[in-house]
């Protein structure tokens, strides 16, 4: 699929909501170099839902993945969708990212939108701590259930290393 | 299929039985914990646990320089010790602009494909084990020997190739040894044909996989799944197909479903077991074509290591890398920041990860005595998921009422029993 449809069509729907739109063509092949892209585009977290929701209606979205960058006074949120698969050449990856300040860190879930999301929302609640509006299901998936550190906030880095020495001399390693 | 049906939260009714397995149980080889709700011998609702293998390798991995993330990156998973290494280094030299040359990304792709080829035979011995077939376990992994011999003749390692460094690879397939790896293809074909013929005309195979943990094409979808799961659904979904890199930009790759075999796709643990054969011997002709194809050159365009280490200390931005591991795409985000050595981002998406939710469907309505061949079906890569490592401090899970699912899976029951 060529972005410049997704894009165009992205924004016809939200005009000045979509902002920092990147490209990056890529060349692959030794024989015949052909392009692949790489999508970027940015959006606050009131336009997140809709944005989705958008892709899901018109692009046939697969949601590899949601990926967070801890930036000091707010988290990135990268959901890193890939658009077109099915034919070759066809797929391009499409990445929603949003700013979620640390003061009010809440975002609506999309599982609604795309069931298979949940995995990855549920992994950015425990590690960041993040509240997602909605989420069916909320329990921490891959660290024990009562462990309330968040290990990919750099300013919680400290209760995470003492965790981490704590459960290191609890299971006897820390010889 | 909405929201509702598919929370991994769910309990059946007044009537049911809570069965806990693993995450230490024979039927399982990983850690992770179902606990199903049972209906009789149907089971009703399924809670899902993972997490039991996490290590904090992401965490680890975001205070070590780039190349020590790598070793790191190969030791996520030991059958996808390459899938993991192929999708950082992607990942990388697409965030600093480091490009591969052709030679090295021929080398990549063979042992990847490599990889696949022992990953599926690894995977059709278990599901034989787990069928109580245990002859033809044997059969099939004392054939997947071959390639584990091959790549340790070509890498000088049966896991773990350490074969992927940024900017190239580390090894060269020299034409010498080229002549190993042509053997082994043989055997593998002359092979194939036993393997189908024991595997899919098989009476009881047939019996124990048809109809059998169903993923329908509209829940792989909407589940997001990856891999040989979606393809068993009749879902074209392929990285090397839909978005080439490496050598496979050069090659006509296909995304193998139940109908290459001439059946329509159910989706159900005997398309599974279609589609990873099919792909063995699509890995076959992959190998082959690099083989015969391979470009001269030079294996790194920055041979240097200190070089390498400055140029990646240099460079600022952000990559996507993929792969299509054995399960499926495996896929690496990483943020670089001019002057720090490691990575300012790493996340790590495992296929499994994916596919942990289509299990659910998957599990809906089937019986006790289904439960290890449907758990096998997605070749569950715990590890490669769980990345961390996780403490369970005998705390008792509470499981929460899904009215709505439990109605789902019962029309679901219904509709299956006719």
């Amino acid at each position: 699929m060529i972005p410049e449809e997704i894009l165009a069509s992205f924004r016809d729907a939200f005009g000045e909501r979509i902002v920092n739109e990147r490209t990056i063509e890529r060349k692959v092949g030794t024989v015949e170099p052909r392009s692949v892209y790489d999508v970027w585009i940015e959006v606050d977290r009131e336009t997140l839902h809709d944005a989705v929701e958008h892709l899901c209606r018109h692009f046939n979205p697969h949601l590899s993945v949601i990926s967070g960058d801890d930036l000091g006074e707010k988290v990135a949120f990268n959901y890193h969708f890939a658009t077109g698969w099915g034919e070759r050449y066809g797929e391009a990856t499409f990445t929603i990212r949003t700013f979620v300040p640390k003061d009010d860190f809440r975002v609506p879930t999309i599982t609604d939108l795309l069931p298979g999301a949940q995995t990855s929302e549920r992994e950015k609640i425990e590690f960041f701590g993040l509240t997602v509006d909605g989420i069916p299901d909320d329990r921490n998936l891959f660290l024990p259930e009562d462990m309330t550190i968040h290990p990919w906030r750099k300013d919680l880095e400290e209760e995470t290393s003492k965790e981490v020495r704590r459960t290191v001399k609890w299971e006897g390693r820390d010889e | 299929m909405n929201n509702e049906s598919i929370s991994l939260q769910i309990r059946g009714g007044a009537t049911c039985y809570s069965v806990p397995i693993g995450p230490v149980h024979p039927a399982l080889k990983e850690p992770i914990r179902f606990e199903f709700n049972l209906d009789g011998e149907r089971i009703v609702g399924v809670d899902i646990k993972p997490g039991f293998a996490h290590r904090g390798i992401e965490y680890m991995g975001m205070r070590r320089n780039l190349i020590k993330v790598l070793y790191l990156a190969e030791r996520i998973c030991g059958i996808c010790s390459i899938s993991h290494p192929l999708a950082l280094t992607q990942a990388v030299e697409n965030a600093a602009g480091i490009e591969v040359p052709p030679r090295a990304q021929y080398i990549r792709a063979i042992i990847g494909e490599l990889e696949r080829i022992h990953s599926h035979l690894l995977w059709a011995g278990v599901g034989a084990h787990e069928l109580g077939f245990d002859t033809l376990l044997h059969l099939t992994w004392k054939v997947r020997e071959k390639s584990m011999d091959l790549l340790e003749q070509l890498t000088g390692n049966r896991v773990d190739y350490a074969i992927p460094i940024f900017s190239g690879v580390r090894r060269d397939i020299p034409d010498e040894k080229a002549h190993l790896a042509y053997e082994a293809l043989d055997y593998y074909r002359g092979l194939l044909d036993k393997m189908i013929d024991a595997y899919l005309h098989d009476k009881s195979v047939e019996m124990r996989t048809r109809n059998v943990g169903v993923l329908s094409y509209d829940d792989a979808i909407a589940l997001c799944a990856v891999g040989p799961t979606a393809r068993a659904s009749g879902v074209k979904k392929d990285v090397r197909q839909d978005m080439p890199y490496l050598a496979y930009a050069d090659m006509e790759i296909k995304a193998i479903t139940p109908e290459d075999f001439g059946t329509e796709p159910i989706g159900d643990v005997y398309d599974n077991i279609i589609v990873r054969l099919l792909e063995v011997a699509q890995s076959i002709e992959i190998i082959e074509y690099c083989l015969e194809n391979m470009p001269k050159g030079e294996l790194m365009s920055i041979p240097k290591i200190p070089a390498l280490l400055a140029a990646l200390k240099k460079a600022e931005g952000e990559g996507i890398g993929r792969h299509e591991a054995p399960r499926g795409e495996v896929f690496h985000y990483v943020r670089l920041e001019e002057g720090i050595e490691e990575p300012v981002v790493w996340k790590v998406k495992a296929p499994t990860y994916n596919n942990l939710m289509a299990w659910i469907p998957k599990f809906m309505g089937e019986e006790i005595a289904d439960i290890p061949i449907i758990a096998a079906s997605i070749d569950p890569c715990v590890c490669c998921m769980d990345r961390v490592h996780l403490v369970d401090r005998g705390g008792e899970p509470s499981v929460k009422v899904k009215d709505e699912l439990v109605r789902l899976s019962r029309e679901k029951t219904r509709r299956i029993c006719g």
